[in-house]
């Protein structure tokens, strides 16, 4: 059965929390919803984003997402890589 | 009043050219932060590293893109620097300004920023080099709310869309790239604001084979006009051309000394597929031998034209050399219809194709181009379910290997392949 918005976004939450690097490609989430197209992962990701439970973080050449509380606890409060 | 020595960046200021080192140190006067970019750059040059970080969490709020942040490492030093962010500006389609327009960016700038500009990025996004972080939500307020003006794309994002100027000038355009350059971006919003992709993936129209904005060498989507029939001649102008009443290239070489027009010579002889000849004084051309390459359309503007049935060629995968090197566009698409009736229905169509594609197999960091080149082109022409023409083709293959599916095969075959594996280890 496919999954509801809501279990994919628990399941990018918890992707997102316990992956060893704070900072994650889009594509590192397409197998939290193996049967959900990734444009429409990536909508339900940058909604997380919205809701403040992800934030983008950019190399300057890629953008990543990241939990806040982990990019503060891991890089500092600026961010700054 | 120099903040900082810098002799060597003084040496960039001898000499008859312009120096971007005079134009920063006239901006300092105003500007003093921009004395410790002068300074940092000295320092770059004397430890032969640069002293700039990029990166980090920079941006305004909901958006994934658009600003690009900068950081001094030498901060104690250059503390002018210490933020010194990139924020880009989303271009109007073929660059058309009003000077009221950019009067007003740049008294945006001066209040937020450095007041240091890069007129225009790779993109055509007006680039606005450096602020720090507590100004860019105030920055946005204002860029978009009086003068309604919207950031760029940057990182794994659609990047900003560009165009020639097309019809608006131009009477070789073979359909309205303003146009659609405007449709696609109010309709990819999402995507050129928010991160989508393994990597950057970047759309150019250009409205004829002049490609104006190197749409083939700088795209990822180039869309470049073409048109499908003859190229339209007209005899009597010809006659003009060769008896010197017209100037060739528009007269664009007038004050050089080429001699007289010469038709055999300047026209003819430098068709790169050999496709046209003289018959007495008429002009000929086996258009379907004609690759489109513009030439003889370029040197005689009022004899020739291109044709009437209008559209555009998708080339597809240009890139800049990370991994494998520069590499130009693949043309996918011979011709098709551009049509603003239509929505682009048919455009957007093969882009999504390739997104859909892209998003699955492309690995971080590749570019759809490199993305073909590891899986190759026939896979690439199934996947976007383009059959196979010459003009595919490059040169002769060399691998001599032919590999077959089923279905491409009269009758078919049978294969266990369970059956093959006991014999033959994967």
């Amino acid at each position: 059965m496919a999954m509801s918005v809501e279990e994919v976004e628990a399941a990018i939450i918890e992707k997102a929390k316990k992956a060893p690097k704070p900072q994650l490609y889009i594509k590192d989430f397409y197998k939290c919803a193996p049967d959900m197209k990734p444009r429409q992962i990536k909508k339900i990701a940058n909604k997380l984003v919205e809701k403040g439970e992800l934030m983008f973080w950019s190399s300057g050449s890629t953008t990543m997402y990241a939990r806040p509380d982990r990019i503060k606890d891991e890089e500092g409060a600026e961010g700054i890589n | 009043m120099a903040k900082h020595d810098t002799p060597m960046l003084d040496e960039l200021e001898k000499g008859p050219w312009p120096s971007f080192v005079t134009d920063m140190k006239r901006q300092a006067e105003t500007h003093p932060e921009c004395w410790d970019i002068l300074g940092q750059l000295e320092l770059s040059y004397e430890d032969r590293i640069t002293h700039w970080k990029h990166g980090g969490i920079v941006g305004v709020f909901g958006y994934g893109g658009g600003i690009v942040g900068r950081y001094s490492d030498v901060p104690d030093r250059f503390p002018g620097v210490e933020h010194f962010h990139t924020v880009r500006v989303n271009q109007p389609a073929g660059l058309y300004y009003s000077t009221e327009n950019l009067r007003a960016l740049m008294d945006l700038w001066d209040k937020y920023g450095s007041g240091m500009t890069n007129m225009h990025g790779s993109t055509g996004d007006m680039i606005l080099l450096g602020t720090r972080t507590e100004n860019l939500e105030p920055l946005f307020w204002d860029l978009t709310h009086d003068l309604g003006q919207d950031l760029g794309g940057s990182g794994s994002n659609l990047r900003t869309p560009s165009c020639c100027l097309g019809e608006s000038r131009c009477e070789w355009a073979c359909y309205d790239t303003q146009d659609i350059c405007y449709a696609l971006t109010m309709h990819y919003q999402d995507e050129i604001h928010r991160p989508a992709f393994p990597y950057k993936f970047k759309f150019k129209f250009s409205g004829c084979a002049n490609d104006c904005v190197a749409a083939i060498a700088r795209s990822d989507f180039a869309v470049i006009g073409t048109w499908k029939d003859d190229i339209q001649i007209d005899q009597a102008a010809v006659k003009e051309y060769v008896a010197g009443n017209y100037p060739a290239n528009g007269g664009a070489h007038k004050d050089g000394d080429w001699g007289p027009f010469n038709l055999k010579k300047e026209v003819i002889d430098l068709c790169p597929t050999q496709c046209m000849w003289m018959e007495g004084d008429e002009l000929k051309i086996d258009n379907s031998e004609c690759n489109r390459c513009m030439h003889c359309i370029n040197v005689m503007p009022r004899a020739l034209r291109p044709g009437k049935e209008k559209g555009a060629t998708i080339c597809i995968g240009a890139k800049a050399p990370i991994l494998d090197g520069a590499q130009f566009a693949t043309m996918i698409i011979p011709f098709i219809e551009v049509s603003k009736d239509n929505e682009y229905e048919n455009i957007i169509d093969v882009i999504e194709r390739i997104w859909d594609w892209w998003m699955e197999v492309g690995k971080n960091r590749e570019r759809v181009g490199e993305t073909m080149q590891r899986v190759g082109l026939p896979t690439f022409l199934s996947v976007m379910e383009v059959e196979p023409i010459p003009q595919h083709v490059k040169e002769p293959r060399s691998n001599p290997y032919v590999f077959w599916k089923e279905e491409e095969v009269p009758g078919g075959f049978e294969r266990d392949i369970v059956e093959f594996r006991k014999r033959h280890a994967a």
